[in-house]
């Protein structure tokens, strides 16, 4: 049993890391990104990758790191072309591009049969200990990008970026740098979710280009929308919230007298109904942002 | 105002989202056409014998997991109308998988650590049985794959093992096939997907080293709706025979394209013939020749009947059978080792194989754990059925 919430401690926390990138993204700064699993799909295959070559895994997450910031700061710069419309819709094509490239370059990323054996972090402990060290690892990880987060909104460019999601034009006449300011807040969202990618492909030990649909980023959305667009905390209630709730789902088998498929399809309906409802009737999230606060600080 | 404008767009996105997960559960209810109920246990057994399953019975492809499901309920049935598995009540634990990975890992972790299982039945995709299985073997646990055809779970470990011949085998089957029909070039499509490139690589390399060409050798990408292109290029390379494998829509278009391009001029050869031949345009495939999985034999003719008389219709697909293999190999395998202990029944495993007749034919396993056998047969589809050759 330990084992299996320690399991879903870690994936609810690789998930909050993710979250909390498109958060900044799309709740903070406004950039609706559609594409936000290609930057996980560039941290996780760098990870894999390398590891598949032998080299520590902390190389494997700088390389994606790099690689995954160099695209964010891409990204972030086609925003000075695009309309935020046609913005998001470029991003969904990025990430298609990434799950292309991916699903093609056989000798280099396995093609379709994807990468498998990648060997997860403290690989010389017992199965439960390590189970334990890997997520507090991970909690300390998710720590950090909780209060670099946490940091970035609050601070002054935090306010810069709230102004270009609530009004770009005025932003540019107080000569802030718009451009700018989303080139840095895409490269650094897109840091944060190559970690997730990192983490995330070590925990399944697999990563292939089916995991790299865009139903991957609908759910981060999810997440981010449940626990509160805009909101630090939020992100992480709601990444928590989801991967505590279709987990803890498996038990509701337990209690009820029908078939396996019937109960899964239950468990499903349950989900959906649980989050409408969340959505119904937290319109904001469960942990709303305050923007008046950011205000009041100055 | 343009911040509430991106959240409604957001609530917009999350709204439909959620409904689509909630309506991908609702699959069809076919409790109606249900004929006969499952045979009863036996009553003096005391006690349950817990084995897990991991089966996608929600998402893409919950027909399947649906179809595995099926394979299990009729093999637990049978053992616990008979003996059970240590004079208890084999009862079989099934987790859903969602179709993905993470899903997969977890429902495996939770039979893992929380029922405590001994050995775990699934998946259906590559992609999610490999991670799963290095999960098992990590904590020394048996996995049987039921569903999955990639070469990669040869190397998943000890306590791996699968009552499907992965793609090295059909491959190898296919390849003899060509050549006894004396066809000197080939040209082969697939799907991009796991299942495609493995069947595609090992198709063709075992069709050279019979001294055969392969002319060109290509896969799609599925979803599409038009396949000309890729179709064209096969037909440019005038390879004596065209091998193709399709499935689903993409499989009823191509179908239809072969037959409009005339490359049905040419003997198309189709493996797995009953994965797109019902689905597609009769003429367009007619006379078509192909492989296909055997279950004429006389334990599947068996079996067969036993199926279509509990659930009221032919087999949905044709993956209940090893499901139902995997099931009856592990309990019997127990009952052999009679213990639960994990090595104990993967020896067994390997020792009951070498003499299983299941109702896919004959399970030997090879040192990897591995179906090495299997039978197939060959098939033509004549008046728009497929009959054996």
């Amino acid at each position: 049993m330990v084992e299996y919430l320690l399991g879903v401690g870690i994936l609810a926390a690789v998930y909050a890391i993710n979250a909390l990138s498109l958060n900044l993204q799309v709740g903070v700064t406004g950039l609706l990104n559609f594409g936000q699993v290609a930057f996980v799909g560039i941290g996780a295959y760098s990870v894999a990758i390398l590891d598949s070559h032998d080299v520590p895994w902390i190389v494997g997450f700088l390389v994606g790191a790099v690689l995954a910031g160099a695209a964010g700061a891409l990204v972030g710069r086609l925003g000075r072309t695009l309309a935020s419309d046609y913005w998001a819709i470029a991003t969904l094509a990025l990430a298609e591009l990434v799950r292309l490239v991916a699903l093609n370059q056989d000798g280099f990323t396995g093609g379709a049969q994807g990468l498998s054996a990648v060997s997860g972090i403290w690989t010389g402990m017992s199965t439960t200990a390590r189970e334990a060290a890997t997520f507090a690892t991970i909690v300390v990880v998710l720590g950090i990008a909780y209060l670099v987060a946490r940091r970035v909104r609050n601070g002054q460019y935090g306010r810069v970026l709230v102004l270009i999601r609530e009004n770009p034009d005025l932003a540019a006449s107080l000569r802030h740098n718009v451009v700018s300011a989303k080139v840095r807040v895409m490269a650094l969202s897109a840091v944060m979710a190559s970690v997730c990618g990192g983490f995330y492909a070590m925990y399944i030990s697999f990563i292939g280009p089916g995991q790299l649909l865009p139903f991957a980023t609908f759910l981060i959305f999810t997440m981010v929308v449940v626990g509160g667009l805009g909101n630090t905390t939020g992100a992480v209630v709601g990444a928590v919230l989801i991967t505590v709730l279709y987990d803890g789902t498996r038990f509701v088998r337990d209690w009820i007298d029908v078939s396996a498929d019937q109960a899964a399809g239950i468990r499903i309906l349950v989900i959906g109904v649980v989050l409408l409802g969340f959505l119904l009737v937290r319109t904001e999230g469960l942990v709303p942002e305050k923007v008046k606060a950011a205000h009041a600080r100055r | 105002m343009h911040r509430r404008r991106i959240k409604a767009r957001a609530l917009g996105l999350a709204v439909p989202l959620v409904l689509a997960l909630s309506l991908s559960a609702c699959g069809s209810d076919d409790s109606g056409k249900k004929k006969a109920d499952l045979p009863s246990a036996n009553t003096s057994l005391e006690g349950e014998f817990k084995i897990g399953a991991v089966l996608p019975l929600t998402g893409t492809n919950a027909t399947i997991g649906k179809d595995q499901q099926r394979g299990i309920e009729l093999a637990v049935a049978k053992i616990n109308e008979g003996d059970g598995v240590m004079g208890k009540k084999l009862v079989v634990d099934i987790e859903d998988s969602q179709g993905t990975a993470d899903a997969a890992i977890q429902a495996a972790k939770k039979l893992v650590s929380v029922a405590q299982v001994p050995a775990v039945i699934g998946e259906y995709s590559s992609g999610n049985s490999i991670p799963m299985q290095q999960y098992l073997e990590s904590q020394s646990v048996v996995g049987v794959n039921p569903g999955s055809s990639s070469i990669e779970l040869r190397t998943t470990g000890s306590l791996q093992f699968s009552t499907i011949g992965l793609d090295d085998v059909a491959g190898a089957f296919t390849a003899d096939a060509l050549w006894d029909k004396g066809y000197e070039s080939i040209a082969i499509l697939a799907p991009n997907n796991s299942y495609g490139t493995g069947i595609v690589s090992s198709v063709s390399d075992a069709f050279k080293e019979l001294g055969g060409t392969v002319t060109t050798s290509g896969v799609y990408t599925e979803g599409q709706s038009d396949y000309r292109q890729e179709l064209n290029r096969l037909k440019d390379s005038k390879p004596d025979a065209y091998v193709i494998t399709t499935y689903g829509k993409d499989g009823t278009v191509i179908n239809k394209e072969i037959y409009e391009l005339g490359m049905t001029d040419q003997p198309v050869f189709d493996i797995y013939l009953s994965q797109d031949v019902p689905d597609a345009d009769p003429k367009s495939v007619e006379g078509r020749i192909g492989m296909d999985v055997n279950s004429t034999s006389e334990n599947g003719q068996a079996y067969a009947d036993f199926y279509e008389k509990t659930y009221g219709e032919k087999f949905i697909s044709s993956f209940n059978g090893y499901a139902y293999d995997a099931t009856m190999m592990l309990a019997q395998a127990i009952n052999k080792a009679n213990a639960a202990d994990p090595e104990a029944i993967a020896a067994a495993l390997t020792e009951i194989s070498k003499t299983y007749e299941g109702v896919t034919g004959p399970i030997v396993l090879d040192p990897d754990g591995q179906r090495s056998e299997q039978p197939y047969v060959i098939a033509e589809v004549k008046n728009g059925e497929i009959v054996p050759q």
